[in-house]
């Protein structure tokens, strides 16, 4: 078509002309994402902290909870108490107890 | 795709799309460096993929326009996309041989689609695809395109004639 020649021509100079104009070289474009061993590194430093710097968890002690205290007569009949720390109780006496049987 | 190979293809495509973002600036050579650099650290991070290496270039040639158009924006140039079928005036005088300066009186799309038609040698279907826009419309604005640059072409010779 006599159109698109006269365009082809017109472009075909363009192009010529453009043989001229400077292309830049390849820019070596340097991506922003983090490489392989930044990661690995944190992940790294991760595992060593939690395996090696943490601290042994306290054993807990177990506390009396029960205080016994028990008014004892000795053999010149003088009476004291004794007082004892324990986590448990074997057994338990009402201290009216004795009002059944004394009295 | 790996990095080595989306290298390959931009390396292939380099000089192409080095002229391509000069046409989408414009025809300003610095910000059609600036511009195919952003282009290809938003393709080598990953922001735009390639799904079909056969299309390699109209895909690179879709980013670079885009870009390209994000900048004008950045710019605060306005980056008319009307399609005025008015006949042809030219200002000033223009010179046969400035080629740049007969094209850049076509409209935006119309220049697009005839330069990467005549210049790029790409079909009608691809810069419908690059331009995101209907293969009708993409013809339309291809035949008032030639038929613009065919009246601007006659036009500067008629001046230039007459100026002699």
């Amino acid at each position: 078509m006599e159109n698109d020649e006269q365009l082809e021509r017109f472009f075909d100079q363009m192009k010529k002309q453009d043989e001229r104009i400077e292309i830049p070289a390849f820019p070596e474009v340097k991506t922003r994402k983090f490489g392989f061993w930044i990661p690995a590194g944190i992940a790294a430093s991760m595992i060593f902290a939690f395996l090696f710097i943490q601290e042994p968890a306290p054993i807990e002690s177990t506390t009396p909870e029960v205080v016994i205290i028990t008014l004892v007569e000795d053999e010149n009949q003088n009476q004291h108490f004794t007082i004892e720390e324990s986590t448990f109780l074997d057994t338990w006496e009402s201290p009216t107890a004795s009002l059944l049987t004394e009295y | 795709m790996n990095r080595s190979q989306l290298d390959h293809i931009l390396k292939a495509h380099h000089r192409d799309a080095y002229l391509w973002a000069r046409q989408c600036c414009s025809f300003e050579d610095e910000m059609a460096k600036d511009v195919l650099q952003q282009a290809y650290l938003k393709i080598l991070e990953g922001q735009a993929k390639l799904k079909d290496a056969s299309k390699a270039k109209t895909w690179l040639f879709s980013i670079i326009r885009y870009t390209a158009i994000n900048e004008f924006r950045k710019a605060g140039k306005v980056v008319s996309l009307s399609d005025s079928y008015d006949p042809v005036e030219l200002t000033e005088e223009v010179d046969a041989t400035d080629y740049q300066g007969i094209i850049k009186h076509l409209p935006e799309m119309q220049r697009e689609v005839i330069l990467m038609v005549f210049y790029h040698q790409m079909t009608i279907a691809q810069s419908a695809e690059i331009l995101q826009i209907g293969l009708g419309t993409a013809r339309t604005h291809y035949d008032r395109g030639k038929k613009k640059l065919k009246e601007l072409i006659t036009k500067v010779q008629i001046q230039e004639e007459y100026g002699k």
